[in-house]
C-alpha cells in the first residue's frame, strides 16, 4: 500500500514539481541563477509580481474587513435567521470567482445596470480590472477567513474571557487583550490561506483582461513551454513563496493547538441589542453583497437580450435548452461529469488509505505522508498544471495533455482535492475508537471482515461527504482545466465557459452563465448534503494546516 | 484452560512496559492483575488478547503456544474500559457479532445470543440500540457479547471503572455470580484494590513492568512482600471468625472475638474465614 502511494505522489507530485524547478534553474545539466535574473530585469515580470502581491494583500486586507466583525458576530451572538446566514455565507465558495466575473460586468461595467441606474458613466472595473478582480476574490474568499477565525474564536476558552472582565476589563479591552491574541495563529493561517488563492487565482483576472499578474503570465507561457524558462521561473517564484507561506501557517495552527489544551465549557451566547444590532444588519448587508456576482449571474443566464438596460429586456430558459444542445457545453459537461467521476473514485480510494494508515498504522514516515497529503492545500494549481504539460510531454499519448487530457485531469483533480477527503476521512477514523475494532478482532473476525462490517460502515457517513465533496469541485475546477484541456473535445465545463465569453456570438455569454448555473446548483447541493452528514466538521475541511 | 505466560517481556520504544513477568493461571480461575497506572496491567492484558505481540518469551493457553497467533484466532473474550460496543449496529447484532464470525445460524444464533443476554440479565434490551443503554447496561452487554462465544479466556480490562460507587458494587456482584456460573478462566485488570480484594481467587501486584507478588487476597496481607505491596493494599487487622448466618446472597452473620457483625462475604454457615478490618473503617466514639 506504501509502495503504491510513493509511486503515484513520485510521479503526481514530486516529478512534476522537481521538472519545473529543474527547468526554472538547470541548463545543459549545470545550475544556473541566470534565468532568475533575467526575470528580476524583466520589467514585464516584475510588474506582474507587483500587482499579484498588491492582489492579494487587497484581497486578503478586505476579507480581513469582512470576516472578523462576521466571525465574532457568529461565534458571541444569538440573533433571528443566524442558522439561514450561517448558510448563505458558504454561498460564495461554491462559485469560482471568474463564473461570477461574467455577471458582474454586465452590473458594474460601463454601460452596466448600475451606471445606468445611477446615470453615472463609472468605469468601476477600471485600472485593468485591479479593482474587479480584487473585489470578486474578496467576495469569493471571505468565507475562508470567516472559517478560520470563527473556528479559532469558539476555540477560546470563555473563562479566560470572564477573568479579564471579572477583572474589570471593558468588552473592547477583553478583546484587543485576551480574544485578539488568542486568536491570531488561527486568523494567519487562514488569511495565508486567502492570500495564496488570490496570489495564484488565474480564472478571475482572465475574465477581466487583467494580464499583468503572475498567474495569467504563466498561462501564456504554457504553450512555448518548451522553448521558454521564463514559465519555469514564474512558476517557481509562486511555488516558494506559497511553500514558505504554508509553512509558516502549519507553523502558527501547530502554536494555536498548544495554547487551547487548557480548554472548558463553552459559555452561552449573548442576545444582540442596541449598537452591536446595528453590526448584525451590517453583516446581513455583507452577506448579501457577497452574493452579487451569483445572483448577477443567473440573471445573466436568463437575459434574452441585455443592452443598455438595467436588467434584462426578456427573460428565458432558452439558454438552459442551449447549453443541452451546444455541441461545446453539452460534450463538456459530459467530460466534466466524467473527469469528476474519477477523481472523486480515484480520491476515495487514496484518502481511505492514507487516513488509514496515519491513524490505524504507526508507519515509518507517517509525518512525511501527511505533509505530502496536505501539500496541495499550498501548491496552487497553477503549479502541478504547469508541471504536468512541462513534464509529461512524452510520446505517450494518453499521459500527454496535447493528445488526451484525460488521465493527467483526473489526476490533476484529484490530487488538488486530496486534502479534503483525507481529512474526512481522518477525522472519521479518529472519531471512531480503534477498541471498536479491536472487540471485532478479539472476537475471531478477520481483519478484512472487521473493515467491512465495523470500520467502513462506522465512517461511511465521513466518506461519503468527502467524496460528494471532492466530485463538486472538480466540476468546477479552474486552473487545471484551463491549462491542461487544449483540445475542444476534451474541454471541461470550465474551460468550456471560458472558451464561450471569449466568442463573438452575442448569446454566448448567457450560455455560459447558464453552464455556471448548473454547475453552482451541482455545488450547493453537494456542500448541502455534506454539510448535513459532517455538521460543525464541514468548515474543518477549508482550515489551514 | 490454564494460561501460562513465561519470562514475557515487552518494551514500547525505549520503555519496558513489561519486564520479564511469569504467571501461572489455573483453569476455572478469577485472577487479578491490581497495579496502579503505567504498571503495565493493561499492556499484559492486550499481550494475552494478541493486540501486542511479546518481544520476548511465551504466552500458551493450555498447550497451545499463542505467540504468532492473530487476535481473531485466540479465542478470548474481551471487555474493553470503555465497553466498544458497536454504534451501528443493535444490542442483538453487538452479541451476536462473534457467533456470526463462528457461522452460527439460525435457532442457535438466536437462542444463544438469549442465553447470554439472560446471564447479564439483559433481556427485553435486544432491539435497542447501544446509544439508548446506560452506562452499566452497556457494561453488560461488553459482557454478555464476550461470553457468548464461550471464550476459552475471559479478559476484563478495568470493566468497573467506568461506573459509579453505587453500579460498581452491584456489578462487582454480578461478575461474581457470573464467573461462579461460567466458571471461566478469567483475567481481570484493575487499579482498585477493594475490588481485587472481594473478588480474586488469586491477585498479582504489578509495579513498572514487574509483578511484585502472586497469591490469593489473604495472602497477600498476611505476609506482603515488600513496602510496596503493603501500602497498596493499605494495612489491616486480620481476625478469625466463624460464619453463623446467611443473609442474603451478599452478606453474612460472623462470630468475631470482637463480637457478632455482619459483613460482605460468600459462604456457608460453619465456615471458618478470616475478615479484614481496615484501620480507616474504624471510628473511635467518643464516650
Amino acid at each position: 500500500m506504501l509502495t503504491g502511494l510513493s509511486a503515484f505522489f513520485g510521479l503526481f507530485l514530486i516529478y512534476p514539481v522537481a521538472w519545473v524547478l529543474r527547468g526554472a534553474f538547470v541548463v545543459d545539466g549545470n545550475w544556473t541563477l541566470e534565468f532568475l535574473g533575467m526575470a528580476c530585469r524583466s520589467p514585464l515580470v516584475l510588474g506582474a509580481i507587483r500587482n499579484s502581491f498588491l492582489l492579494g494583500l487587497v484581497v486578503t486586507t478586505l476579507a480581513t474587513l469582512l470576516a472578523l466583525p462576521l466571525a465574532h458576530l457568529f461565534t458571541r451572538y444569538e440573533f433571528p435567521g443566524k442558522s439561514l446566514l450561517n448558510a448563505l455565507l458558504l454561498v460564495p465558495l461554491i462559485l469560482p470567482p471568474f463564473v461570477g466575473a461574467i455577471g458582474m460586468r454586465q452590473f458594474f461595467g460601463r454601460f452596466g445596470s448600475v451606471n445606468l441606474l445611477l446615470g453615472t458613466d463609472v468605469d468601476w472595473l477600471g485600472h485593468g480590472g485591479f479593482w474587479g478582480v480584487a473585489i470578486l476574490q474578496t467576495l469569493n474568499l471571505y468565507p475562508i477567513l470567516f472559517l478560520n477565525v470563527s473556528a479559532a474564536m469558539a476555540n477560546v476558552d470563555p473563562t479566560l474571557r470572564e477573568a479579564a472582565e471579572n477583572l474589570g476589563a471593558s468588552s473592547c479591552r477583553v478583546f484587543r487583550t485576551v480574544t485578539l491574541p488568542l486568536i491570531l495563529p488561527g486568523y494567519f493561517a487562514g488569511a495565508i490561506l486567502v492570500f495564496i488563492w488570490a496570489f495564484t487565482d488565474l480564472g478571475t483576472p482572465l475574465m477581466f483582461g487583467l494580464t499583468r499578474v503572475v498567474s495569467v503570465q504563466i498561462f501564456d507561457r504554457v504553450s512555448d513551454v518548451a522553448t521558454n524558462p521564463m514559465g519555469y521561473v514564474l512558476v517557481c517564484i509562486v511555488l516558494f513563496l506559497t511553500l514558505a507561506l504554508f509553512l509558516v501557517s502549519k507553523r502558527l495552527v501547530a502554536a494555536q493547538r498548544y495554547e487551547m489544551l487548557a480548554r472548558g465549557h463553552t459559555a452561552g451566547e449573548k442576545r444582540l441589542c442596541g449598537w452591536r444590532a446595528a453590526v448584525a444588519v451590517a453583516g446581513v448587508g455583507v452577506v448579501a453583497v457577497a452574493l452579487l456576482p451569483h445572483v448577477s449571474v443567473v440573471i445573466q443566464s436568463l437575459a434574452d437580450r441585455w443592452f443598455f438596460t438595467v436588467l434584462p429586456e426578456e427573460i428565458s430558459l432558452d439558454h438552459y435548452k442551449e447549453v443541452f444542445t451546444h455541441p461545446l457545453t453539452l460534450s463538456s459537461i459530459r467530460n466534466s461529469l466524467f473527469y469528476s467521476a474519477l477523481s472523486a473514485g480515484l480520491d476515495l480510494v487514496l484518502g481511505v488509505m492514507i487516513a488509514y494508515l496515519l491513524t490505524r498504522r504507526r508507519i515509518f514516515g507517517g509525518a512525511l505522508l501527511d505533509a505530502l497529503a496536505m501539500l496541495p492545500l499550498a501548491l496552487p494549481g497553477l503549479v502541478l498544471a504547469f508541471g504536468y504539460v512541462g513534464g509529461f510531454n512524452w510520446n505517450i499519448a494518453w499521459l500527454n495533455p496535447r493528445d488526451n487530457p484525460t488521465v493527467l485531469l483526473v489526476v490533476a483533480y484529484a490530487v488538488r482535492r486530496l486534502p479534503y477527503i483525507v481529512r474526512a476521512a481522518y477525522a472519521g477514523f479518529q472519531q471512531t475508537s480503534i477498541t471498536l475494532e479491536e472487540a471485532s478482532l478479539n472476537l475471531g473476525a478477520s481483519a478484512w471482515r472487521t473493515l467491512r462490517k465495523i470500520t467502513i460502515p462506522l465512517v461511511m457517513a465521513n466518506l461519503v461527504a468527502g467524496t460528494v465533496l471532492t466530485f463538486s469541485y472538480a466540476m468546477l475546477e479552474v486552473s487545471d482545466s484551463l491549462i491542461l484541456a487544449m483540445r475542444e473535445k476534451f474541454f471541461p465545463i470550465t474551460k468550456a465557459i471560458y472558451s464561450l465569453v471569449g466568442r463573438v456570438e452575442p448569446n454566448a455569454p448567457s450560455v455560459a452563465s447558464a453552464l455556471g448555473v448548473l454547475g453552482m446548483l451541482l455545488l450547493a447541493a453537494s456542500l448541502f448534503g455534506a454539510s448535513k452528514v459532517l455538521g460543525k466538521r464541514l468548515g474543518q475541511l477549508f482550515r489551514a494546516g | 484452560m490454564n494460561v501460562t505466560v513465561q519470562h514475557l517481556t515487552k518494551r514500547f520504544g525505549k520503555t519496558t512496559v513489561v519486564n520479564n513477568v511469569s504467571l501461572e493461571i489455573a483453569d476455572g480461575e478469577l485472577f487479578f492483575l491490581l497495579g496502579p497506572s503505567g504498571s503495565g496491567k493493561t499492556t499484559l492484558l492486550r499481550l494475552l488478547a494478541g493486540f501486542y505481540q511479546p518481544d520476548e518469551g511465551e504466552i500458551r493457553f493450555g498447550d497451545r503456544l499463542m505467540n504468532n497467533v492473530a487476535p481473531n484466532r485466540r479465542n478470548t473474550g474481551m471487555v474493553f474500559q470503555n465497553y466498544a460496543l458497536w454504534p451501528h449496529l443493535s444490542v442483538f447484532e453487538n452479541v451476536a457479532y462473534g457467533l456470526d464470525v463462528r457461522g452460527i445460524r439460525g435457532a442457535e444464533r438466536i437462542r444463544r445470543v438469549e442465553e447470554a443476554l439472560a446471564i447479564v440479565q439483559m433481556r427485553g434490551y435486544a432491539q435497542r440500540s447501544p446509544a439508548e443503554l446506560s452506562g452499566g447496561q452497556q457494561q453488560r452487554i461488553a459482557l454478555a457479547r464476550a461470553l457468548v462465544i464461550r471464550p476459552d479466556v475471559l479478559l476484563l480490562d478495568e470493566p468497573l471503572s467506568n461506573l459509579d460507587a453505587k453500579l460498581r458494587s452491584e456489578m462487582r456482584e454480578e461478575i461474581r455470580r457470573i464467573h461462579r456460573e461460567t466458571k471461566l478462566t478469567t483475567l481481570y485488570v484493575t487499579h482498585d484494590q477493594q475490588e481485587a480484594l472481594a473478588l480474586a481467587d488469586r491477585i498479582a501486584v504489578m509495579r513498572d513492568g514487574i509483578i511484585e507478588q502472586v497469591g490469593s487476597p489473604l495472602q497477600l496481607y498476611r505476609n506482603p512482600r515488600g513496602d510496596f505491596v503493603r501500602e497498596f493494599l493499605g494495612a489491616a487487622h486480620l481476625i478469625e471468625a466463624d460464619v453463623v448466618a446467611v443473609l442474603d446472597e451478599q452478606r453474612v452473620r460472623i462470630r468475631t472475638p470482637l463480637g457478632e457483625m455482619e459483613c460482605a462475604a460468600s459462604a456457608q454457615p460453619g465456615d471458618r474465614v478470616t475478615c479484614a478490618i481496615r484501620p480507616n473503617d474504624v471510628i473511635a466514639l467518643r464516650g
